[in-house]
């Protein structure tokens, strides 16, 4: 089928990736996002076509959170059975970064080598591309209350979602836990398979405080519906498959990789379906390497700095809530990207007892909230280059790591002033 | 003789956190509850889903702003409680209401879709539709300082022209500009303070945070003054108000 409209798209990719040599040649490591503006303009039918051609189809993973390490996990399982998978790397998840990703990789016939395409999608723009594509799989997180300046509330959020669903050919992997979710799994139309996952009674009573969705389902997955997250301690998680219990090492700590583990494995499932070999997909998602908070440990300098984003209030609480007790030295650098000061009101930051830095153009701002958390703050610092270099110069903490936690635009300039390679999705 | 402490800690009710903390609102309880524990006195916060978390002794309350998908049950669970809303604004306690939970205490909403929904009564006006969704930064000039915080609504407010928070400096407030009178912000009944102003307004308008403090101990026969930790942290305060002054070029404090 692919072959038929052979070279159709072969202009557009040359153009594409001309500037996308042009782009690097101006500013190495960045601008990767432009190539894609342009080829969508000049041939918009490009990055459905690639997409909907691959032999085992497309699978897309979405949801308010932990759709990167979903993603990540899943590709890792799905290669350890031999697929060959394109996956978007960077979190390029808008049109244009998933375009100049694919023309990294395609042929001027507008294939792509590779058995699978794994893609994770930002719920909003994920819904405004979804019309034209057709995965196979869809795999939906969860829903929080996230980024209130474009999606207002929960609804809204479980209407893109819903929308990016109703487009599966052939099965949705959702979060039974998640009661937006669960209900949207009851709605779906008859025809495209539904499986469910889910944590055990014990592991949600073990976590006081839920897992951080906008609503929790009231009811959990009886046992033999799909898979479930029946032990949680550390790294350490035990999941319980139609065939049996195995154990998984999570790349870090905290419920949410374990739930993200959890997604990725029903995913992979549904994905390889006979082919499925739980030992396997267990191997490979303890073989992934260790990661903290959110999936970066940077050395400047020969100082190790682990990087926390924050993107919504429940990632911020559960990043507090694991961790590692008795981190030292953290600095906060909250910026513009947070519109709304309020936004990270619910989150309980007590946890982070002393946070040596506020950063950021909120600085003021997250500074005030920490305060009324009883966070001793020593030092509010809105420039966030002076506050990296005060932080860095500081010697090794005696416990933990230098903890940079971050929003978006906190982890941009980070990256700018260290000179890290930027994030290929920044739009130029 | 005048006391100097009560026997029990004082009490912060937060109504309904489970269905009414969107933005955090929920937030200005642990405010109110911080700045007594800095004024030297003893503090508790009591989240009250039901009638049966309901303390004994109650001397300030804090309702926040929900989704619409939690109005309805917002309201039935507010309805049990409507007796001890109508005792405590009677008798002085403060109470401050914000975004859908302040619309409820009202006579009523007006859906989009054209429905309403009843609320308790408790304040005079109601809330209406708007042709589009109000989210932004607002300053109003109040009685108790220039306030400064973020709305996010898709309802305006009428009803609230005899006696509102404020003055809208910049942003909507409870509508657009009218073609006569003030645009204003908010309303005031009593010790009731009903805003838009979402999230920690009390955090960041440390003034108003105060006045209901003062009403809550006058209540009890005490004074209450500002804490020493209260004075540093009301610099961070204004230091974050003046950003967003600056940024909408207004003067700063």
């Amino acid at each position: 089928m692919r072959f038929v409209s052979s070279f159709r798209y072969g202009p557009a990719i040359l153009v594409g990736r001309a500037v996308r040599t042009l782009a690097r040649w101006r500013k190495p490591g960045g601008g990767s996002a432009i190539p894609g503006v342009v080829v969508n303009r000049i041939a918009p039918g490009f990055l459905a076509a690639t997409l909907n051609g691959f032999p085992l189809g497309l699978v897309i993973v979405t949801g308010s959170s932990g759709k990167s390490t979903t993603t990540k996990m899943l590709v890792a399982i799905l290669r350890a059975h031999g697929l060959s998978v394109f996956t978007n790397q960077s979190t390029a998840n808008i049109s244009q970064g998933l375009t100049s990703a694919l023309l990294e990789q395609v042929s001027l016939a507008g294939t792509i080598a590779g058995d699978v395409a794994v893609l994770e999608m930002d719920e909003g723009h994920g819904a405004l591309i979804a019309g034209s594509l057709t995965p196979r799989v869809v795999a939906l997180t969860n829903v929080m209350v996230d980024q209130i300046d474009r999606f207002h509330d929960s609804e809204m959020v479980v209407a893109l979602l819903a929308k990016i669903a109703a487009r599966a050919t052939e099965s949705v992997v959702l979060n039974a836990d998640d009661r937006y979710l669960a209900d949207l799994g009851n709605a779906l139309e008859p025809g495209v398979a539904v499986s469910r996952y889910g944590v055990t009674g014990e592991v949600l009573a073990e976590h006081p405080r839920g897992l951080g969705y906008a609503d929790t389902a009231p009811t959990r997955l009886p046992a033999g519906a799909g898979l479930q997250l029946t032990r949680v301690v550390g790294r350490d998680a035990d999941v319980q498959f139609a065939t049996g219990s195995h154990s998984i090492r999570l790349p870090a700590r905290g419920i949410h990789y374990a739930v993200d583990a959890l997604t990725a494995l029903s995913t992979a499932g549904a994905t390889l379906g006979e082919r499925f070999v739980p030992t396997v997909a267990c191997a490979a998602l303890s073989a992934m390497p260790a990661v903290f908070g959110r999936g970066e440990v940077v050395t400047v300098g020969g100082k190790t700095i682990e990087f926390v984003l924050v993107q919504n209030p429940s990632s911020f609480q559960l990043n507090v809530d694991s961790l590692e007790p008795g981190t030292e030295q953290i600095l906060v650098i909250i910026g513009s990207d947070v519109r709304d000061p309020s936004y990270f009101w619910p989150v309980h930051t007590t946890g982070l007892g002393h946070v040596l830095i506020a950063s950021g153009l909120k600085a003021h701002e997250i500074a005030l909230q920490l305060a009324y958390d009883d966070v001793v703050v020593d030092r509010i610092e809105p420039d966030v280059p002076t506050a990296l270099d005060a932080f860095l110069s500081l010697p090794n903490p005696v416990s933990g790591v230098k903890t940079i936690i971050f929003s978006a635009d906190g982890m941009r300039r980070t990256r700018v002033h260290l000179g890290l390679v930027s994030n290929s999705e920044d739009p130029v | 003789m005048t006391a100097t402490s009560l026997d029990r800690p004082f009490t912060v009710v937060s109504l309904l956190p489970r269905l009414l903390d969107t933005n955090g609102d929920a937030g200005n309880a642990r405010v109110l509850a911080q700045r007594i524990r800095w004024n030297g006195h003893d503090a508790r916060v009591v989240e009250v889903h039901s009638r049966a978390d309901l303390p004994e002794h109650v001397d300030a309350v804090s309702v926040g702003s929900g989704t619409d998908a939690a109005l309805l049950p917002a309201r039935d669970a507010l309805r049990t409680l409507v007796e001890e809303l109508r005792v405590w604004s009677n008798s002085g306690v403060p109470i401050l209401a914000i975004g859908t939970g302040w619309e409820l205490l009202s006579w009523g909403i007006d859906r989009a879709d054209g429905t309403a929904l009843e609320g308790l009564g408790l304040v005079a006006g109601h809330a209406v539709p708007r042709a589009a969704r109000a989210t932004d930064d607002i300053i109003v000039a109040s009685k108790y300082g220039r306030l400064v915080g973020f709305e996010n609504h898709a309802r305006d407010y009428v009803g609230a022209e005899a006696s509102p928070l404020g003055r809208v400096i910049y942003g909507t407030g409870n509508s657009d500009a009218p073609a006569n009178g003030p645009q204003i912000e908010g309303l005031t009944m009593g010790e009731v303070f009903c805003t838009h102003l979402h999230g920690p307004v009390l955090a960041r308008n440390p003034a108003l945070a105060d006045h209901l403090l003062q009403a809550a101990f006058k209540r009890s026969g005490l004074r209450y003054s500002r804490g020493a930790r209260s004075e540093l942290v009301d610099e961070t305060a204004r230091a974050a108000r003046n950003q967003v002054a600056a940024r909408l070029g207004q003067s700063v404090e």
